[in-house]
């Protein structure tokens, strides 16, 4: 049949109404036809080079990695979903098919909601990839846990409001500079214009998923504590509902009573859902194992967490560590030996090497000898900042020992970093000497903390002295006077 | 009457585009014609309930598009070709005469044959899978076509429809211009008169806003006789009209 030869056809006597499958099969063709896939291989090369990277230069724990997702994925997928979002919501105004659309029957609204969603959902599929690829290889490298969840959802949410807005921005604004813009925007706003706008220290801020950063171990000790998440999820998703009622109220006019009443009903309880997370964020107070929210708090969550440690033997000493670093227990024997040796038998040298949860709270973080018999007790730290698990061996080696020679010879005194050692010029003269003697000197930092180059450079020449003197006398020296050392009772010129 | 109009206006700012226009239709094919300005495209329009009066009253399809429910019921039934097609470049034909359908309400088991129907009847048959980006500007009204026809309209508005077509399809599509009014109201726009001899059973000619004749093709060309300007006595009615109407 051509122009030429058409017949008449039978006119439908029901003129159809709105189903779900015709919504379905519309959605479909607005999924074969979303500009978001053009960006799936820009984003896969920054998930390749930014998160998936940064995830992996952390130990295989699964709270930690997934902290990439908030902290590298959002940031870099916010700025596309924006963008392409507000390109597709310009779409009727560029491409000029705004009079094609309402000529028809199905509201406007309907029409790019499903706009609208196909993208998110191209979206959400994307960000589901990078999600299983990181979790995947994170799946065959950890010891203990599962994937944690939470901030999974998080991040859709934000992702799904982001959309939201770069489409509305998009059919406020339809201009070839709008996506753009759009992206930029969400780029700024996601990273840096929320937390400015509500103040970093605010525990408002704690509404923005990339201001969360987990402790290194969190979920191994103590569970993942949800209560931010769910604020967030409440403050993302109301958003999101508020900026697509509004879609819908724009067009109140052209739309059916029953639409104007679902726009404002979502308007309405989108606000509610937003201004009840931001009460409940208010709130938060940040306790030893994560940040609590009363109103939405688990008390079961406050258990801990049962395990069984494996355990390992240095230089006689059981070291102990959580199933979680099973594969790091040769590596933290190996450094700990050393130190161990050249202390043994030592007032409060250790007996036993235990790890314990990290605790920004506490001033040691942690690390600390405590008990009869002396246990040390060691927190892991598993960022790069700190360490290098699988990076840089040195570097959590050296870590390891100044950790156990500082708190052996000066006490807990803080968390203990491989930059200048604390403590009096004596206590840091000895500290040197007995890192060098574990030879990790040149790695811990060689200069003395706080005070001139003079006094660094004594307490230098003290510590090679020291450090120079047969390793039984030295041994005995430190049995007779290692009290009165701790106390801080002895001065360099006093060492021998 | 599917179309009944009555004092129907549009400004536009200061400028009247529409200055109280009475029009009553039934099925046929219902030409249009004006110079450039007439206020043709804003009627239209109008018709497609996309552009709301300033005042008058207006029945389309026994509805009146004035309160949700009876416009919804008339987009159900309406097609309209708009006089500058906007479309999805990404899109291929046949999605995007579904992607219309759809939007149409049309009930989604009856969209893949009126889908391939409407292509057919637009002699697209061979490009159904062809991206839109990819078609000439011919074959894109042609698309247009496939589109406001999908749903088997009732009331079908065309702006300019054969605007780009070759001569082969021009006569080709004025013979679905006949059989579509066999059952439908259809409204089409256009400059060329000889698409108004050809295809329409009644004619009004619009100038300033204004219907200035309102009759038969063969009325029109009647008006022509003794005038001298145009090359086909269609033409020549449609000069004289014209003439008489502005002085």
């Amino acid at each position: 049949m051509t122009l030429t030869d058409a017949l008449a056809r039978p006119r439908p006597r029901d003129a159809g109404h709105a189903s779900p499958m015709s919504l379905w099969r519309l959605l479909w063709l607005e999924l074969r036809r979303n500009a978001m896939p053009w960006m799936f291989p820009l984003l896969a090369a920054l998930f390749v080079f930014d998160a998936f990277r940064s995830a992996m230069g952390y130990g295989p724990f699964w709270d930690l990695r997934a902290s990439a997702l908030e902290n590298k994925l959002l940031p870099d997928f916010v700025a596309f979903v924006a963008g392409v979002a507000a390109w597709m919501g310009s779409r009727d105004s560029r491409r000029r098919t705004r009079d094609l659309v309402d000529a028809t029957a199905r509201p406007r609204w309907t029409a790019q909601l499903t706009t609208w969603a196909a993208t998110t959902l191209w979206v959400a599929a994307g960000f589901l990839c990078c999600v299983a690829v990181l979790y995947g290889v994170t799946a065959s490298q950890a010891t203990w846990g599962g994937p944690p969840w939470w901030p999974v959802a998080v991040c859709l949410a934000e992702l799904a409001l982001m959309s939201a807005l770069g489409f509305a921005v998009g059919t406020f604004f339809p201009s070839r500079f709008t996506a753009p813009l759009a992206a930029v925007g969400a780029f700024l706003l996601s990273l840096e214009g929320f937390r400015n706008a509500v103040g970093r220290s605010s525990a408002y801020a704690l509404l923005s998923p990339t201001t969360y950063v987990p402790d290194d171990d969190t979920g191994l000790f103590h569970h993942y504590l949800p209560d931010v998440s769910i604020a967030q999820l409440m403050f993302l998703i109301g958003l999101t509902m508020v900026a697509l009622a509004i879609l819908g109220l724009r067009r109140a006019a052209d739309a059916g009573p029953q639409l104007r009443r679902a726009a404002a009903v979502i308007a309405v309880a989108g606000l509610a859902a937003a201004g009840t997370a931001i009460g409940l964020i208010g709130t938060a107070r940040t306790q030893a194992y994560g940040t609590v929210i009363p109103a939405l708090h688990d008390a079961a969550n406050d258990r801990p967490i049962p395990y069984t440690p494996v355990c390992s033997q240095a230089a006689g000493v059981p070291v102990c560590v959580h199933p979680a670093y099973r594969n790091f227990l040769p590596d933290v024997t190996a450094a700990l030996a050393p130190v161990l040796r050249e202390i043994a038998s030592l007032p409060g040298a250790p007996a036993r090497v235990d790890q314990v949860v990290v605790n920004d709270l506490i001033p040691s973080n942690g690390a600390a000898i405590t008990g009869v018999p002396p246990v040390f007790r060691l927190p892991m730290p598993a960022t790069p900042d700190e360490t290098s698990f699988g990076q840089n061996a040195v570097s959590f080696t050296s870590y390891l020992q100044a950790t156990l020679v500082t708190v052996f010879v000066v006490g807990a005194h803080g968390f203990v970093t491989l930059g200048p050692v604390g403590g009096t010029p004596a206590q840091q003269a000895v500290v040197l000497a007995l890192l060098q003697k574990a030879r990790t000197a040149t790695q811990t930092g060689s200069g003395p903390g706080n005070g001139s180059h003079t006094k660094a450079d004594q307490v230098a020449a003290a510590a090679r002295r020291f450090a120079a003197l047969p390793a039984t006398t030295r041994h005995a020296w430190l049995a007779a006077h290692l009290a009165t050392l701790r106390a801080g009772d002895i001065t360099l010129a006093q060492l021998p | 009457m599917n179309v009944e109009i009555a004092g129907l206006t549009r400004h536009f700012g200061r400028n009247q585009a529409v200055a109280g226009v009475n029009l009553e239709a039934g099925p046929g094919v219902f030409g249009l014609l004006g110079p450039n300005g007439a206020g043709k495209t804003s009627l239209l329009r109008m018709m497609a309930t996309v552009l709301p009066p300033s005042s008058g009253k207006m029945r389309l399809l026994g509805r009146e598009p004035g309160s949700y429910g009876p416009r919804r019921e008339i987009r159900r039934r309406l097609g309209y070709l708009p006089q500058n097609l906007g479309y999805y470049p990404s899109f291929t034909v046949v999605e995007f005469v579904e992607y219309f359908a759809l939007l149409k309400e049309m009930p989604a088991a009856r969209v893949p044959a009126a889908v391939a129907a409407a292509i057919e009847r637009a002699d697209l048959g061979d490009k159904a899978r062809a991206k839109l980006r990819t078609l000439s500007g011919g074959m894109l009204r042609r698309v247009g076509i496939a589109q406001a026809i999908v749903n088997d309209p009732e009331l079908l508005l065309l702006d300019e429809p054969t605007a780009g077509l070759d001569p082969e399809q021009r006569v080709a599509f004025r013979a679905l211009l006949r059989n579509l009014g066999e059952r439908a109201t259809v409204v089409v726009s256009t400059h060329l008169v000889e698409d108004v001899g050809a295809a329409c059973t009644e004619v009004a000619l619009m100038n300033a806003g204004k219907i200035v004749f309102r009759g038969t093709p063969e009325q029109l060309t009647a008006k022509g006789e003794g005038h001298g300007v145009g090359d086909a006595p269609l033409e020549r009615g449609y000069s004289a009209v014209l003439t008489e109407a502005r002085s």
